[in-house]
């Protein structure tokens, strides 16, 4: 383990360190100047970095409203994207942070706002959606995170989209005009319906005994609320508070279970004595192989991402890590996965160009990712989309291994705007004296692979049809959160 | 680390690609040269290694140097009292050089092609003429067939190539090919305003003599690697390829990559153009890139000081450095021969036009 006094080769480890210690500001530009530096680089590194980080922005947090604590965020997560636009995660996680602000803060205020009302016998309109919130209020306690969390915040999201209009939030309408508001909640009812009423019927189900006396008689209920509102508005900033950071620990729980989650489905996708092509080195392509490998004996060809990820591929594959001396460019002890081999994988490594000759013998193509966009492309290591596309002509079924957090709601109309070029030295060196003057290099670092060549994405939530990741995408970010970083670019 | 005592166990285990096993594996130099008849001669073996090192390398280069050889051959060889140049230099002479150098390396479609012609020639000389004669005769046939079949025919190629190159071109070639780098080289003193990218692999980076030739002469160029081929194909406006060898069924066999580049070609609607000496013709078929083909030794892709350096004592880890690969007709638009710009699949006319000339 690196000493975290020193500043040398300073990385993710290193920075969760220090971040006890230091000040918010000197660790937002601690980060800052991380990720400029690529001293934390890739998506998990980043993204682990960016949630602890809000974490600590969060908690010193002088609280004054919601809408203060959102442009905060917002404001730090502009400033991370700025320094490295390119690793879409950072700015995944900082919208996934705001929408769960956004939810905390109108589950509070629904629920003055629906105790209200139903103290005040209100006209059918208010009465209904505050009968939607007394139904989602059933569906357990909000700060409970069970695995059918993203469900239940999907439908939390639409039915709050939906009393916007009635109650009228705070901090939202600060940000957005009337006519968008409207327009949003237009989109998301007529998306939702079908689901967050399927989900009510069964939610519902159990509640008329878990819910308080208050849905059966409002009298009583009333009262009990009526002496707890002073109450709640003396104690709901810090309640808030204790949410959102839980929140926040729920990402970055995430965030650590994403590659085990994901691994738990490689036994319904991989068969025994199959032949599968896969590039690059990738955690999470890494535990897939490892878990199917416990029950199946496959083969696995390894194609090598020369140059830029070749080292990390080479070593992922023989098992060692000498030539990383700093090891943890990823969490620390957990970084030494077992190697291929040694699960009775039998590891073919191969060079980029014999990705078509050897791919007429492959049955499946995993790919790792970088980001993944809302339309069902991707953003992996350079030379995916020859694989991916390598795989169509064969007709070999392409699964993309990703966790939820790489799934960007951005969608650039120019995806060479997301391509990366790194350094032209690991191409040509400065050996080739008179081709470095004379030549010029290009080192693309990432590829895009468009959505027809993918068949199948494996995420954390499953595995589904690029075609459906949009779904997903509403149902982890708020659309107000997706251009926070540009505003003008809002709608 | 792993346990003491099987150290040796990994070492001989089999590192053969399953399926592979079938290609003959080329032995590493040190024992074809040790292996080396005593009948092999002196510029054989040279050759031999040259090829095996790769400093030799393409097939066009490898046919010339081959001829070039065994010319030598011929020069210094006499036929043994009682026998015939006819009956004993091809069986007695020839086959262990050829034994050698397909030790070395396996031997090129095109070398092939050659040996087959060279040996018919061998067998067409008249019994009755004197030694001397005769083999003067084979060495004078083999420097016309170089000139004509490879020489002229690359000249032909190349300024039929260079005319398709126009004003404001992108032409994107991958490796090495003598003939495309002809074809660049004559447009461009021609005049003609272009440019140039060079697209390169792992592990003989053939593309950057390439490259360097051509930025030599003060042409545009820009050069990247295979997994960057995405990006570079976007820019180009044709796509020159050359060849090993050209399948019967209009299948082009050529440098490991080669069909990476053409799909992507196809895919983004580029025209491809394949430079090909009818030399190269030939009258096999491949379906795909594991059934004809050439492993060279693993070991090439090993970088020094790299984690793949003890890759041999990992246990069920393989390394393949294959040489070829199939590129499908489909992604081909067009062959320039000598003999002709043709679609791919007049590849077995050609060829056969080829052969009955010949014979």
């Amino acid at each position: 383990m690196p000493s975290l006094s020193t500043g040398y080769a300073p990385n993710l480890g290193v920075f969760l360190k220090s971040l006890k210690s230091q000040q918010l500001e000197a660790s937002i530009e601690n980060l800052i100047s991380l990720l400029k530096r690529r001293q934390i680089k890739n998506s998990r590194p980043c993204a682990i970095a960016t949630a602890h980080l809000l974490l600590r922005v969060v908690a010193r947090f002088k609280w004054t409203d919601v809408g203060k604590l959102l442009e905060r965020i917002q404001e730090v997560g502009q400033r991370l994207i700025q320094a490295q636009p390119r690793e879409m995660v950072v700015g995944n996680i900082v919208r996934r942070v705001l929408g769960m602000i956004r939810d905390e803060a109108k589950e509070d205020r629904n629920e003055d706002a629906s105790d209200s009302a139903s103290n005040s016998q209100l006209s059918s309109p208010k009465r209904q959606s505050s009968d939607l919130g007394h139904l989602r209020n059933a569906g357990g306690p909000p700060t409970a995170f069970s695995p059918l969390r993203f469900d239940s915040k999907d439908v939390v999201q639409a039915m709050d989209s939906n009393s916007d209009d009635s109650f009228g939030s705070k901090s939202s309408a600060n940000h957005r005009p009337p006519l968008i508001t409207s327009h949003t909640s237009y989109a998301v009812t007529n998306n939702v319906p079908v689901q967050h009423s399927m989900f009510n019927l069964l939610s519902a189900m159990p509640s008329p005994l878990a819910t308080p006396p208050g849905v059966s008689s409002p009298q009583g209920r009333s009262s009990v609320n009526m002496s707890s509102v002073a109450h709640r508005a003396a104690a709901s900033s810090n309640d808030l508070k204790a949410e959102v950071i839980s929140g926040i620990e729920e990402i970055i729980d995430e965030l650590d279970q994403v590659d085990e989650q994901i691994a738990s489905y490689a036994q319904e996708h991989i068969h025994s004595n199959e032949t599968i092509l896969t590039h690059s080195s990738s955690r999470s392509v890494q535990k897939f192989l490892l878990k199917a490998a416990e029950k199946r004996k496959f083969t696995v060809i390894v194609a090598e991402s020369y140059p830029n990820d070749h080292e990390a591929t080479h070593a992922a594959v023989a098992g060692k890590s000498k030539s990383s001396l700093d090891d943890s460019d990823d969490m620390d002890s957990d970084t030494f996965l077992k190697p291929l081999p040694k699960a009775g994988i039998t590891v073919i490594q191969v060079t980029d160009a014999a990705i078509f000759a050897v791919m007429s013998r492959v049955n499946k193509v995993v790919l790792a990712t970088h980001a993944v966009i809302a339309n069902g492309g991707l953003i992996a290591a350079a030379g995916a989309r020859g694989i991916a596309k390598a795989a169509s002509f064969h007709k070999t079924p392409v699964i993309v291994v990703s966790g939820v957090y790489k799934l960007s709601p951005e969608y650039p109309f120019e995806f060479e705007s997301l391509i990366e070029y790194g350094d032209p030295g690991s191409i040509i060196s400065y050996h080739d004296g008179p081709l470095v003057d004379s030549v010029e290099v290009d080192n693309p670092v990432y590829d895009y692979v468009p959505p027809h060549l993918v068949d199948l994405y494996i995420t954390n939530l499953g595995a589904h049809a690029p075609s459906y990741l949009y779904r997903i995408v509403e149902d982890h970010y708020k659309a107000e959160d997706t251009n926070f970083h540009n505003p003008e670019f809002q709608y | 680390k792993k346990s003491g005592s099987p150290i040796e166990e990994p070492k001989e285990e089999d590192k053969t690609i399953e399926f592979f096993r079938h290609l003959t594996k080329t032995k590493a130099y040190p024992a074809g040269l040790k292996g080396a008849n005593k009948d092999v001669h002196p510029a054989v073996q040279v050759l031999g290694l040259q090829m095996s090192n790769y400093m030799i390398c393409g097939s066009s280069a490898r046919l010339v140097a081959t001829l070039q050889a065994f010319k030598k051959v011929i020069q210094s060889y006499t036929t043994p009292p009682g026998n015939t140049l006819t009956r004993h230099f091809t069986s007695h002479v020839l086959s262990p050089q050829i034994e050698f150098l397909a030790s070395c390396r396996p031997l090129s479609i095109s070398m092939g092609n050659a040996i087959r012609w060279l040996k018919l020639e061998i067998s067409k000389v008249d019994i009755d003429v004197p030694d001397n004669e005769a083999k003067e005769g084979l060495c004078s046939a083999i420097d016309s067939f170089i000139q004509e079949r490879v020489t002229l025919a690359s000249q032909v190629i190349a300024s039929s190539a260079a005319e398709k190159i126009r004003d404001g071109d992108v032409i994107l070639t991958y490796a090495k090919s003598s003939v495309v780098e002809r074809a660049l080289v004559q447009a461009f003193e021609a005049g003609k305003k272009f440019s140039v990218i060079v697209i390169d692999s792992r592990p003989l980076y053939e593309g950057k003599h390439m490259a360097a030739a051509l930025a030599n002469l003060g042409m545009e160029v820009r050069y990247a690697l295979i997994s960057g081929l995405s990006h570079s194909i976007r820019r180009a406006t044709k796509v020159f390829l050359g060849a090993h060898a050209m399948m019967s069924n209009g299948r082009l066999f050529s440098r490991v990559g080669t069909a990476l580049v053409g799909m992507e070609a196809n895919s983004y609607d580029k025209p491809v153009l394949v430079l090909c000496e009818t030399i190269k013709f030939t009258e096999k078929v491949a379906l795909d890139s594991i059934l004809h083909n050439e492993i060279a030794p693993a070991d090439e892709l090993v970088i020094p000081d790299g984690p793949l350096e003890n890759w041999r004592d990992v246990k069920g880890l393989q390394l393949c450095n294959l040489m070829y690969d199939v590129t499908p007709a489909e992604f081909l638009q067009m062959i320039i021969s000598e003999s002709g710009n043709v679609p791919p699949t007049s590849v077995p006319v050609l060829h056969r036009l080829g052969n009955e000339s010949q014979a």
